[in-house]
């Protein structure tokens, strides 16, 4: 008995080293990918950032140790930066709940039973197979994006009067590629789809027969049961943004890489910039929907 | 009588009773058990639903309309939607400006390759995390989540030098390394896919298949993803849209000899008229819109037939097998 058991242990030991290795074996492409094409160049724009990068007559890079003054600068000197920045996250910021509730309307009426369903499908699904960045621009700058009605019934004037400068800025430049904001929700409308197949029939026939309205059923069933798709769409949306076509930052970080005076550790520094506002924001949202999932459950 | 008269009161009641319940099926029918299954809110959602997908179209109408117009019509702006006459100028100009068939060669090699590489590799990895056991499973998976939100401005600048370095530029390497080394564009999205598909797969397969006595790289290259056919073709058929229309990387690091169509757009002024437009040359040929817009049709057309062919897959296949979780 006794050697029996010492054999099992044995074997079952063997076991787990063996699936251990196999895991991390699994694993192996992964693991040297993250090393050689994430961590390295992570840990390298880091240190750049930190850095006065400037090319040597031999072709060599040149570090110069100048702590947090590229960030300063990027605040404090740069002023097309700051504006870009601001102008682009107030966009963003009115851009994402847009994208979202428009997500959101348009999949509830997609998951309704009717017929042709599949082209209108097919028509909002669309918009991922072409929004390359050049198409985009190139639709953008010939106004195939506008809403005749927006200055047809003078909203643009509406907008002016009702908003100080800078908001009203931002608020006409949203609606102004209104229809190109609004193509780049496809993915999440399908992810909100792919939430509502998550929520089961049987609680909507069951709240039905207690002679709950669908207004409330959407209300206290459909809503706190997609709730994680928002957050999910929220992710992806804002990780969509990074290379948006009109997100301004990226050109103005390209320009700063191949320009002398400030060269790479600048354009790092905007980068890392850029990076750290974007994480403080999703922070802020996410804790936000967390929060308030927890107070709709107590 | 007196039989007569309950006869023709209990006649009355009874079609009395038949319209009530005619009307009740009227209702019905037009406002629905649930309010979202009668006839009102059927025309509601068309209506509403029309009205989006023509906002949704009229871009891609603008680009087909403006592609196929005259000068005149162009210039004229009675012309809106439906040309005078069709002309075929822009398009075989475009044709030319972007040497359309190296470059939808070249456009294909970046966009194939690396998604049939991303589908096998994102799928080891994928079930590496959703069903085997190995320590620091949580970082692996925490560490991957990393890799999705950062954005990619960060990490251009090394990778621009560290490419250079290794004469990757301007060759496919670029998309094909680390998509084989599960970095490409978007992996971490599809790890998650994979993982989340993994997952809902029953155990029981690889349990008998274990006793059965297959070693794990038998079993998942032979049974497992055999089963996950569907995921695999959401995930090719997201990563080859996704690898066409990049732009952003490949502006970067493919801005010379081996271009995508992509960028080829941006500099299709320059390739028609040999540099850069000046002033006076636009004023002279003022047509570059339409040029501009057979170059846009050419490049969404490839993946637009691709689409109308896989169209069931990509929608139906995301939420038939719930890979968003």
């Amino acid at each position: 008995m006794n050697d029996r058991e010492r054999k099992n242990r044995r074997a079952s030991l063997f076991y787990k080293l063996k699936s251990q290795g196999v895991g991390h074996l699994f694993m192996l492409p992964w693991t040297i990918g993250f090393c050689v094409f994430m961590a390295i160049p992570i840990g390298w724009s880091l240190y750049l950032s930190f850095q006065k990068v400037s090319l040597s007559s031999t072709g060599l890079f040149k570090y110069e140790f100048i702590g947090m003054q590229n960030f300063k600068d990027a605040l404090f000197k740069d002023n097309e930066f700051t504006v870009q920045i601001t102008s682009f996250f107030g966009q963003m910021i009115l851009m994402i709940p847009i994208i979202i509730t428009f997500s959101l309307l348009v999949a509830i009426m997609l998951n309704q039973r009717f017929k042709g369903r599949f082209i209108y499908r097919a028509i909002f699904f669309l918009p991922v197979i072409f929004s390359t960045g050049q198409v985009l621009n190139e639709l953008f700058q010939q106004g195939a994006g506008d809403v005749p009605f927006l200055s047809q019934y003078g909203i643009d004037a509406l907008v002016r009067d009702n908003f100080s400068g800078v908001m009203a800025d931002i608020v006409t430049q949203v609606l102004g590629k209104i229809i190109l904001i609004l193509w780049s929700s496809g993915v999440q409308i399908l992810i909100f789809i792919a939430g509502f197949q998550t929520i089961s029939k049987s609680i909507y026939e069951a709240v039905r027969i207690d002679g709950a309205s669908p207004w409330s059923s959407f209300w206290k069933i459909t809503l706190p049961g997609i709730k994680p798709f928002i957050g999910l769409n929220l992710l992806y949306t804002t990780v969509d943004f990074f290379t948006f076509p009109f997100n301004p930052v990226m050109p103005h970080i390209r320009r700063n890489m191949f320009n002398i005076s400030t060269g790479y550790g600048y354009a790092s520094a905007l980068a890392w910039f850029y990076f750290l506002l974007i994480i403080v924001m999703l922070l802020v949202v996410l804790r936000f929907l967390n929060g308030s999932s927890k107070a709709g459950r107590a | 009588m007196k039989v007569e008269i309950i006869m023709k009161q209990r006649v009355r009641h009874l079609r009395s009773l038949l319209n009530g319940r005619q009307a009740q099926r009227v209702k019905l029918l037009v406002l629905g058990r649930n309010t979202n299954d009668g006839l009102l809110a059927k025309l509601f959602i068309y209506f509403m639903l029309t009205i989006v997908a023509y906002l949704y179209l009229q871009p891609f109408l603008y680009m087909v309309s403006t592609m196929v117009k005259t000068l005149p019509d162009l210039l004229d702006p009675t012309v809106q939607w439906i040309p005078r006459s069709i002309e075929w100028e822009n398009l075989s100009r475009a044709l030319k400006g972007l040497k359309y068939q190296e470059s939808v060669l070249y456009t294909l090699t970046l966009a194939v390759i690396p998604s049939f590489i991303q589908v096998l590799i994102c799928s080891i990895t994928g079930y590496a995390l959703a069903r085997l056991q190995f320590s620091g499973k949580n970082i692996y998976f925490a560490l991957i989540l990393l890799t999705f939100l950062i954005p990619p401005q960060i990490m251009i600048i090394p990778l621009y030098v560290i490419y250079s370095k290794l004469g990757w530029l301007n060759t496919p390497f670029v998309f094909i390394i680390p998509a084989l080394l599960g970095q490409g564009l978007k992996s971490a999205l599809f790890i998650i896919i994979f993982r989340q598909f993994f997952q809902s797969l029953p155990k029981a397969i690889e349990e008998a298949a274990m006793i059965d006595g297959a070693s794990i790289f038998r079993l998942f290259f032979r049974v497992i993803l055999p089963l996950s056919i569907p995921a695999c073709l959401v995930v090719f058929l997201f990563s080859f849209v996704w690898h066409w229309n990049e732009s952003y990387l490949s502006s970067m690091f493919l801005s010379q000899d081996f271009t995508p169509l992509s960028v080829r757009l941006e500099k299709l002024e320059t390739a028609i008229f040999g540099r850069e437009p000046s002033i006076e040359m636009l004023a002279a040929n003022p047509v570059t819109e339409g040029t501009k817009m057979a170059g846009a049709f050419l490049i969404i057309f490839p993946p637009l037939l691709v689409y109308m062919i896989a169209q069931r897959w990509f929608v139906e296949g995301i939420e038939r097998t719930g890979l968003v979780d």
